[in-house]
């Protein structure tokens, strides 16, 4: 970004590239895969009640799923974050 | 061996016609027979990018049609004798043409090219079908855009599902200062997005519209960015290993008045 970057507008917004980037990312999942943004929640909300049966503390709206495309396959990658609670 | 390689995009305007002229005359300058065929029947260009519009007698549907030769409707180029045009009907549309028609005229080719290059129409109907379907490699164009870039990725799962291999991308129309402001999608991101070979990266060049404008291609122009991008790319495309040319920020008038601040590479 460098230095007139920082001093103009630096970290006010999201750069618009990658606003860009992160909206192409949910396009082309619904584009590949008819994988609407609706139905992507509905699988955050249902792999956490899943997960909930053996972690406690899932939030699915802690959960990121992301599409990354591989050469001969595309991989959906799901980042859940579990609170660090001891029993309380 | 001859090779077919279709220029393609999914969206209009990225490029297409501007890359096929260029890969064309810069392969055709390393000494190479190259056939450059204009399949955007209905909306020829290429003849005009190349400047070659007043020679036209006989186009693809009159070979196709059985009204000429394939030998009398290819139009020879006014610098390099070994560059030849296959022009597109102007008065036809696209169905004017089938599948199994456009793969006998490019077989026809092959005995008599060391490269064909086809540009595609815009689009995924029966023309892009047709540009595609006597290709051994597919080039994909694409700007860095959200549009451009979506349709792109259109296109690479109809060029596989079409089993025409995973196609090559060139990325048009880069502005570094853009992209090192965070405000144009990197080659990085696009790549990433696609998951495609990289083939060639062109920076965004007034050049292209002034040649476009005289009807010649931007390779022969020493001082063009994107010339020399093209012709590295037409260096790859022969094989050669060549390494992507350093994008140079053209430095804005702040900038350039903290001097060090303004040069960026990317």
């Amino acid at each position: 970004m460098g230095f007139l970057g920082n001093l103009f507008g630096g970290g006010r917004r999201d750069r618009s590239a990658s606003v860009a980037k992160q909206r192409l990312m949910m396009v082309l999942v619904d584009d590949r895969y008819k994988l609407t943004p609706d139905m992507l929640e509905q699988m955050k909300i249902e792999m956490a009640e899943v997960l909930s049966r053996y972690l406690p503390h899932v939030d699915s709206d802690q959960i990121e799923v992301t599409l990354l495309r591989g050469e001969a396959n595309d991989h959906l990658k799901a980042e859940i974050p579990l609170k660090r609670g001891r029993d309380e | 061996m001859a090779r077919v390689i279709t220029i393609t995009s999914g969206k209009g305007g990225v490029g297409k016609t501007t890359t096929t002229a260029n890969l064309g005359t810069a392969l055709a300058m390393r000494g190479a027979r190259v056939a450059v065929m204009d399949a955007d029947i209905g909306l020829r260009n290429l003849d005009v990018v190349m400047g070659l519009e007043n020679r036209i007698v006989y186009d693809l549907v009159d070979v196709v049609e059985g009204r000429a030769r394939l030998r009398q409707a290819l139009i020879k180029d006014k610098r390099l004798p070994e560059l030849c045009l296959l022009p597109a009907a102007q008065t036809r549309d696209k169905d004017a043409v089938s599948p199994e028609q456009m793969v006998y005229l490019t077989n026809q080719l092959r005995t008599e090219f060391d490269f064909i290059l086809i540009d595609s129409p815009a689009g995924i109907e029966g023309g892009f079908r047709n540009a595609i379907v006597g290709a051994d490699e597919v080039i994909i164009v694409t700007t860095p855009e959200v549009s451009a870039v979506r349709d792109a990725d259109r296109i690479v799962g109809l060029v596989e599902a079409a089993e025409k291999g995973t196609p090559s991308l060139i990325v048009n129309r880069i502005k570094p200062r853009l992209v090192n402001r965070g405000e144009m999608l990197s080659v990085e991101d696009v790549i990433e997005l696609l998951a495609i070979n990289l083939l060639g990266i062109v920076p965004d060049d007034e050049a292209i519209v002034t040649s476009t404008n005289r009807g010649e291609a931007a390779v022969y122009d020493q001082h063009s960015l994107a010339g020399r991008a093209f012709l590295n790319i037409a260096r790859r495309l022969n094989g050669e290993e060549v390494p992507f040319l350093p994008l140079q920020d053209q430095p804005g008038v702040l900038e350039r008045f903290f001097g060090i601040f303004g040069r960026r590479r990317t």
